[in-house]
């Protein structure tokens, strides 16, 4: 049972990041019905751009560390949101009429250019976060001890899925992307400014996913020109494991897949985990197609 | 400029060796990469051979016969090792150094043979090279799996009985798993746990719990350094306090920048020793020969294989076997040549017998310590 419950916290704590990686995914889809294949490689860049202002610029040495993490986030999310709007003002935006498949491709190109882009001006090799960041606490939950920065990644994923929620479902800015979402050209009848409520899609979404990367850097230190890559994939499934567009969707999804992953490193072999995890995607989606918690679409007649 | 400079190299060479070959000198080829991608190893190679060379000729030689040694270049190509081979045999050698890649050697290795050449290579790892049963062929470094021999071995003399066996399904790590799993069958320890992991993620804490659970006293985990150092700041996160062991993949100065130095602190690694860590008399005193020479130490072990190839030699000639059979013959039986990375030895098939691997430990400060030899 004490073997159990561990393995559920490691995949919660997985799980977490998916779930934040898989909100930036969920939020373009939702709007655009465009896959960013970029969004991985963004969330790389905010890691990347994360260590630079704390390694580079002295923030770490210079402020205490709680608000050199906490301006550094702020700072991050921003110039990543930037990256992201240029994003879609080059790669996307000049293929809008051009049908999906353009700008599927135009999205793995994207990735393409910044995974390179990473690796021609940082380098290849490994880059280590500094450690005095990481918050080295250990809280005790019913008998299990748990190390603190895990139930603070859970918390953040919660947390800033709540708060989109409420955003899109309480705003005018919200509402505004929702109309978008269901049908453009009616949106702009309306009086809704389609271009700008994009934009900002693509503001929010890759903001997040800076966010993301920071958060991985301090709590596994590790960070790469390819993690993009790799997070970007399994959080691209839990997206679709929850119901693509869906945002408490991808919160469920990301959760899940975290801990169908750790349990089949525990009850099957390590090696067979992501092909189990796959497998169980695989039978989720000829149960249930759209995913666990359905999109919700107005019926197109 | 570059021409003018090889031809006035050649011109000195041979107005030296028109100088030395009066007498009826034994003739050394030594072929390495001086140009091409591997070409600052074939300098190290070279300068080496041409210390030693130099030192025994400044001694009149051995038993009065002087070494003359003509020096070919590979390129690091097994096209151009094909060409330097037949020159060298042409230029009538007894015996050949050489060379660095396992492809660039295979490719050698047949003319050599059959001029009834000896070869002693001195990098080329690959197995199958001695499995051809060449009479005349030899290597002084490893062969491939010669580290899953020595980390069974590390384990036994440590005395762990219950091990956890991880991989991360590369090639190279999936072999030196079972390689070792196959070394320490029937001896008594247990492999508990056998699984891999999947290279390039961040989170190994399922993998490590599941570990726990099978309670090994012991981790070795063969892949590469980024992994190696998550598993030792994962399973320091969890409180769990077991010794872990590596292989020559965790060599890599960032494995405690990624660990943090209180997780690395006492894990150890396997590894051929860095040239300044060789600890033997005789590599003390050839580093300081080199250094004294050349104002820099050689940059990895490899090219100082080659100075226990010329060893070999040396020793053959010492026990008055000049012609390449014999020599072949007296390397095949040969024991306890005091070569400069450890006592050398040969078997039957060439490779070399000897331990060559070493046990490096991290250090409170994350330092690389080289554990000695007991």
């Amino acid at each position: 049972m004490e073997f159990f419950v561990q393995q559920l916290l490691n995949g919660l704590a997985v799980g977490g990041i998916y779930a934040l990686v898989a909100l930036g995914y969920t939020m373009v889809y939702g709007v655009l019905k465009l896959i960013n294949f970029a969004h991985g490689d963004l969330f790389a860049v905010g890691a990347y751009l994360g260590l630079t202002l704390l390694v580079s610029c002295h923030l770490g040495q210079t402020l205490p560390p709680f608000f050199a993490v906490l301006l550094v986030f702020v700072l991050v999310a921003l110039m990543v949101a930037l990256v992201g709007y240029l994003l879609e003002r080059v790669a996307y935006r000049p293929l809008r009429g051009a049908g999906r498949l353009s700008a599927v491709v135009s999205a793995l190109g994207a990735s393409i250019f910044f995974e390179n882009a990473l690796m021609l001006i940082y380098g290849a090799r490994v880059f280590v976060y500094p450690d005095f960041l990481r918050p080295d606490f250990t809280v005790t939950l019913f008998g299990y001890q748990i190390p603190g920065m895990r139930l603070l990644v859970i918390a953040v994923s919660v947390v800033l899925m709540i708060a989109l929620q409420i955003f899109m479902l309480r705003t005018k800015v919200g509402a505004a992307m929702r109309a978008v979402a269901i049908d453009q050209g009616a949106a702009r009848l309306m009086g809704i400014n389609v271009n700008r409520i994009i934009s900002l899609v693509f503001l929010i979404g890759p903001g997040l996913g800076g966010a993301a990367g920071i958060l991985v850097g301090i709590y596994y230190g590790q960070i790469d020109f390819l993690m993009g890559w790799s997070y970007g994939l399994k959080a691209f499934t839990a997206a679709i494991l929850g119901g693509i567009g869906n945002i408490p969707g991808a919160m469920v999804g990301g959760l899940l897949l975290g801990v169908v992953e750790a349990m089949a490193s525990a009850y099957f072999a390590v090696a067979w985990k992501d092909a189990v995890a796959f497998f169980v995607l695989i039978l989720i989606l000829i149960v249930r197609p759209t995913g666990f918690l359905c999109e919700r679409t107005a019926d197109k007649l | 400029m570059k021409k003018f400079s090889t031809a006035a190299l050649a011109l000195t060479l041979a107005l030296a060796l028109c100088g030395t070959s009066l007498a009826a000198d034994f003739k050394l080829g030594l072929m390495c990469p001086q140009t091409g991608k591997w070409a600052s190893e074939g300098m190290d190679m070279k300068n080496v051979v041409m210390l030693l060379v130099d030192n025994v000729n400044k001694q009149g030689g051995i038993n009065g016969q002087k070494i003359e040694l003509i020096i070919e270049d590979d390129a690091g190509d097994p096209r151009s090792a094909a060409l330097a081979a037949q020159k060298l045999a042409s230029s009538e050698v007894t015996a050949v150094i050489g060379t660095y890649g396992s492809a660039v050697t295979e490719a050698s290795q047949n003319i050599y043979d059959e001029s009834e050449i000896v070869q002693i290579a001195t990098g080329s790892t690959s197995i199958r090279l001695t499995e051809k049963g060449l009479r005349y062929f030899f290597r002084t470094c490893p062969r491939d799996d010669a580290q899953g021999l020595a980390a069974a071995a590390v384990i036994k003399k440590k005395g762990f009985k219950n091990i956890a066996l991880v991989h991360d399904n590369s090639s190279y790590a999936k072999g030196l798993a079972e390689e070792t799993r196959d070394a320490l069958k029937g001896s008594g320890v247990n492999i508990v746990f056998y699984d891999a992991l999947t290279p390039g993620e961040r989170d190994y804490t399922a993998t490590l719990t599941k570990m726990k659970a099978a309670n090994p006293d012991f981790i070795f985990f063969t892949g590469y350094y980024p992994e190696t150092g998550m598993l030792l700041r994962q399973k320091k996160e969890m409180g769990w306090n077991v010794p872990m062991m590596g292989g020559d993949a965790a060599n890599h100065a960032d494995l405690v920048k990624i660990a943090g130095p209180d997780a690395a602190a006492g894990y150890f690694f396997l590894s051929p020793p860095l040239p300044q860590d060789m600890d033997t008399e005789a590599a003390k005193a050839f580093l300081a020969d080199f250094k004294a020479t050349y104002k820099s130490l050689p940059v990895s072990v490899w090219g100082v294989m080659a100075g226990d190839a010329f060893v070999a030699i040396e020793a053959a000639l010492k026990a008055g076997k000049t012609t390449s059979a014999d020599i072949a013959d007296f390397l095949h039986n040969a024991k306890d040549l005091p070569a400069i990375t450890g006592t050398m030895g040969f078997d039957k098939k060439g490779d070399r017998v000897g331990d060559f691997y070493r046990v490096y430990v991290v250090d409170k400060t994350g330092a690389f310590k080289l554990e000695p030899k007991n």
